[in-house]
């Protein structure tokens, strides 16, 4: 698109992270570009710019979606969050974030905050996959540096914790499996 | 000739160490977790920024007539446009080439705009108030081109001539080389049996998530040049953008802080990292390139490409004797900068012997240039490619002569203790054998065996491939002569400072892009001195804050970084010690230290912290030692003699022979690096590269069309391998100290790339049923696979 196509700038309202935002937009703007130029927060990383390598991704009312194909315009109205966001404001790490260290889930990094995302909603719909649920769910996320190893038993022992944590707050013994 | 040569085993360690051989999580992590990693494209923007873009080639040659950029312009926003005509006035050309009598010189500017050699060449520059409005710009270029004939077909450029691309290369050959050892004539004459093959290794690339990105800010009041960059080699980075730009290196600062990955491909200096920083110092302005993922298949870097022709000369109690080679590098319109496309072919070549007891060694290298983007540097240069070419032959081998394929390598293989290849490379001692015979038991191999005759029976085809390896690492001087870099030199250095408080700051010259330096770094700077790991910061990725060295790459960190540090750190423990022994009225040698205390040996009760030794080193006033230098701080370098790692991957597949669909079922590895600085960290390396040479085996495949168009443009076309295709691993490890490295170290980064060798074996043993099956290309794709099929069936039966 080049700029002699006439446009005007478009309003848009969403939630980022718990707070709401306002702006006025042009209609070709991305929101991976919006929130990382326009909110700052560049956790969220562009790295294939069509929506295959998922390391743009961010929850929407909870659901991964891939910011570097979404116009900013498209989410008017919704919930997103990004990385930045998870652990809250008491913890340092999210459980999932935590299991990321322990089990070697990451390396360079570029596409840890996509695939801690993913796992998010993963685990939010099933708090218990098996392996290979755990790699289809994932298999849109591309990491060039594990072999995934590390981010399947990542996703593996979060899986376990929460379900672990779970199970003791209903005050029943004993860990997941 | 083979010379076996024994080395005597150096007297290690003095205690055991607490840090160094323990998972120790990473400490980098939570930045990374958090998403407050700054890469390049994450940093401040400085006020005033300028967002670039490139015009590139769409042809492959093409002459550039005229650039009308008046429409461009005329856009609201486009603050620019820049040409060779411009940009040359404050940046000269690069000069590529190697110190060797074979190898010619090509001095080109860095941006051309008057002709076009290869799809993706920058012509252009267009600078905008944004991303969006600089690509507006580009487009908005009007340009005439001359397209002219590409050179695209490499072999046939060597026996049929054409009119040169570059004068610089007169038979359009970047470099010839021949090399023989042993007699080789005489062996292939008198062997029992003899074997050729062709095989051509695929083009492909590293092509980290993270694309490349450049920011420069020039301040012509101070004459100052800071540079952001996605590089693995900040310090060599600003070593080669200098002279071009005409800036001293002192006044160019070069910062590298997160990388998103770089395997190789950004130990190169692009020529966008000398452009970007001269159209800021044209337009006054700071200016930012980010690469998008088109422009990062098309134009950074590509790797491997090979035709491999390999010739086997055996006896009759199926003994390899002999190897010729050659190679052709399907090289690209010019010589990667700076470390040429030989950096695939030459080292391939070297590396024909491997765990192979041969007796004699011919090769010939040729890279022809061609209308491609050039290739340079990716994982495991060069011996990737030869493995593939040589471990696929060696089961063709095996097979014909109906000998197991495990048995036929042990049949083969050096002895393991130190080994001297017929190619002069100096094997440190290692488990070759021993890693071949760990995997044997870890695949329970008769059981597999038994397995796979009982599913043939139902009609399903499982395989299982090997792939035995000794890797290359560590880069300095020695082992660079070794892979085929004549009168090359390569070091690094690190400094290390116990601050007043105790605590320690060590800087590289490394370049930390996922190996986690900051971890596994400072468990050894810990060890060295005898101080806790919190108390260890390590610092890289930056020129003005950590000490000049080569930067990351050939598996190098671990052994020249850690050997340095502990150099260093050495320095700074004996001055500690002069310090706590005359506080403590001992001799130094009596001082021992320890998670951070300074004690009397025998007398732990007297001690000191290491916050107070040093507070008295940098304050402590006339009651120091006569003749004391305060600081507590070394720099030292270190290139190291030449350190091999090596081990063994197997992989176990199922193909459907009705699709062509391989399914890797899992892989067995076992590797050998020495002394493990950190298990995890090794673990995480084999296993990132086994998925990349998975890639470059069965999926990743950058293709031209016959006129030179490059149709591998987005990751629709150029596929990774996702979660779904990389399969668990399972890693074992022998730990085989180098008599030769500080601390019995060997580097271990890449030998995880050749991961998709074994896989290529399991696919040719999974379908031996069918017929002969001899793999002639990488990547092996569903429909390579179904003609491996029908071409085995119409040759018959194996015999």
């Amino acid at each position: 698109m080049t700029t002699d196509e006439k446009t005007e700038a478009h309003p848009v309202e969403f939630e980022l992270n718990g707070r709401r935002i306002r702006l006025q937009v042009d209609p070709r703007t991305l929101l991976a570009d919006v929130v990382r130029h326009e909110a700052g927060l560049t956790g969220l990383k562009i790295a294939c710019e069509q929506g295959v390598c998922g390391s743009c991704t961010v929850l929407e009312d909870g659901r991964p979606i891939r910011s570097c194909i979404t116009l900013a315009v498209q989410v008017d109205g919704s919930s997103i969050e990004t990385i930045e966001s998870i652990a809250g404001h008491s913890a340092d790490l999210h459980p999932i974030q935590e299991s990321f260290q322990r089990e070697h889930g990451l390396q360079c990094g570029f596409c840890t905050p996509g695939m801690v995302l993913t796992a998010k909603a993963l685990l939010a719909e099933n708090p218990d996959p098996s392996e290979q649920e755990i790699r289809e769910y994932l298999s849109g996320n591309v990491c060039r540096c594990t072999g995934y190893v590390g981010i399947v038993a990542s996703v593996r022992d979060a899986a376990r914790c929460t379900r672990s944590a779970r199970t003791s707050t209903v005050g029943t013994e004993g860990e997941g499996v | 000739m083979v010379a076996v040569e024994p080395m005597a085993p150096v007297a290690t360690a003095e205690s055991p160490a607490p840090y160094i051989g323990r998972k120790v999580l990473r400490s980098e992590d939570p930045r990374f977790l958090t998403g407050r990693a700054r890469y390049t494209d994450d940093v401040a923007e400085p006020v005033g920024l300028l967002h670039a873009a490139f015009l590139r080639s769409p042809h492959a040659h093409a002459r550039i007539v005229s650039i009308d950029a008046s429409r461009a312009l005329g856009i609201d926003g486009v603050e620019a446009v820049y040409t060779q005509a411009e940009v040359s006035g404050v940046l000269g050309d690069f000069t590529t080439t190697l110190p060797m009598p074979e190898v010619k010189t090509i001095t080109r500017p860095i941006l051309n705009s008057t002709r076009a050699y290869w799809v993706g060449q920058p012509i252009a520059v267009v600078l905008g108030t944004s991303r969006y409005t600089a690509e507006d710009g580009v487009d908005a270029l009007d340009v005439e081109w001359e397209i002219l004939e590409p050179l695209m077909d490499a072999e046939l450029l060597l026996t049929d001539p054409q009119e040169p691309m570059h004068d610089a290369f007169p038979d359009n050959n970047f470099a010839h080389i021949e090399y023989q050892m042993g007699d080789v004539d005489e062996l292939f004459a008198k062997a029992a049996h003899t074997f050729s093959k062709r095989f051509h290794q695929g083009r492909y690339m590293a092509a980290p998530l993270e694309p490349r990105g450049v920011m420069a800010d020039f301040d012509p009041s101070t004459g100052e040049l800071t540079v952001w960059s996605s590089t693995q080699v900040p310090h060599f980075m600003r070593s080669l953008i200098a002279g071009p730009l005409g800036i001293p290196e002192s006044t160019i600062r070069v910062i590298a802080d997160n990388v998103g990955g770089g395997f190789g491909m950004k130990c190169h200096v692009f020529d966008e990292e000398a452009i970007v920083p001269a159209v800021s110092k044209l337009s006054g302005r700071p200016v930012k390139w980010i690469e998008d993922r088109y422009e990062n298949l098309a134009a950074s870097s590509h790797a491997k490409e090979t035709v491999c022709y390999l010739e086997a000369a055996v006896d009759e109690a199926g003994t390899l004797l002999a190897l010729r080679g050659r190679f052709i590098g399907i090289g690209g319109a010019w010589p990667s900068h700076p470390w040429t496309s030989l950096v695939d072919t030459v080292v391939a070549a070297q590396h024909m012997p491997m765990i192979y007891d041969l007796k004699a060694v011919g090769y010939t290298v040729d890279t022809p240039v061609t209308n491609r983007c050039p290739t340079g540097a990716y994982r495991g240069v060069g011996w990737t490619v030869v493995s593939s070419a040589r471990e696929t032959f060696v089961d063709e081998i095996a097979r014909e002569l109906d000998i197991d394929p495990v048995e036929f390598r042990l049949r083969n293989c050096i002895p393991d203790r130190p080994f001297t290849t017929v190619t002069g490379q100096t094997f440190d001692g290692g488990s070759y054998q021993g890693s071949l015979r760990k995997v044997r038991e870890m695949l329970d191999y008769d059981a597999f065996r038994k397995r796979q005759a009982e599913l043939r029976e139902q009609g399903r085809y499982i395989g299982l491939g090997l792939c035995a390896y000794v890797e290359p690492t560590a880069w300095g001087s020695d082992i660079a002569v070794q892979q085929g870099f004549k009168n090359a030199a390569y070091f690094d250095a690190a400094s290390v400072t116990m601050e007043p408080d105790g605590s320690v700051t060590v800087t590289t010259g490394m370049h930390c892009h996922g190996q986690a330096h900051e971890t596994t770094l400072a468990q050894v700077a810990a060890d060295t001195i005898g101080v806790t790991l919190e108390s260890v910061r390590v610092i890289e990725n930056d020129t003005a804050r950590a000490v000049y060295g080569m930067g990351t790459w050939g598996s190098r960190s671990a052994v020249i970084g850690g050997g340095a540090i502990m150099r260093a750190g050495r320095d700074v423990k004996a001055n500690l010690q002069r310090m706590a022994g005359r506080a403590m009225e001992v001799a130094p040698e009596d001082i021992e230290i320890s998670q951070g205390v300074a004690s009397v040996a025998g007398m732990p009760s007297r001690s000191m912290t290491v916050a107070e030794v040093a507070a008295f080193a940098y304050y402590g006033g006339d009651s120091r030692p006569d003749g004391h230098e305060p600081a507590l701080t070394a720099t030292r370098s270190y290139d190291p003699d030449p350190a091999y790692s090596n081990g063994t991957f197997a992989a176990i597949v199922e193909v459907d022979p009705q699709t062509g669909e391989v399914t890797i079922e899992k892989m067995v590895i076992c590797e050998d690096c020495g002394v493990i600085i950190n298990p995890m960290i090794v673990d995480g390396q084999i296993a990132g590269g086994v998925a990349q040479g998975i890639g470059g085996a069965m999926f990743e495949d950058l293709v031209y069309d016959g006129g030179g168009q490059f149709v591998s443009g987005s990751l629709m076309e150029y596929l990774y391998p996702s979660a779904t295709e990389v399969p668990p691993m399972e890693i074992s490890h022998i730990e085989t100290a180098s008599p030769v490295t500080e601390g019995g170290i060997k580097g271990m980064g890449e030998a995880g790339a050749l991961g998709g060798v074994p896989v290529l074996n399991a696919v040719a043993d999974a379908l031996s049923p069918f017929g002969t099956i001899v793999i002639e290309k990488a990547p092996l794709r569903p429909c390579d696979v179904l003609e491996l099929i029908e071409r085995a069936r119409a040759a018959g039966p194996a015999t």
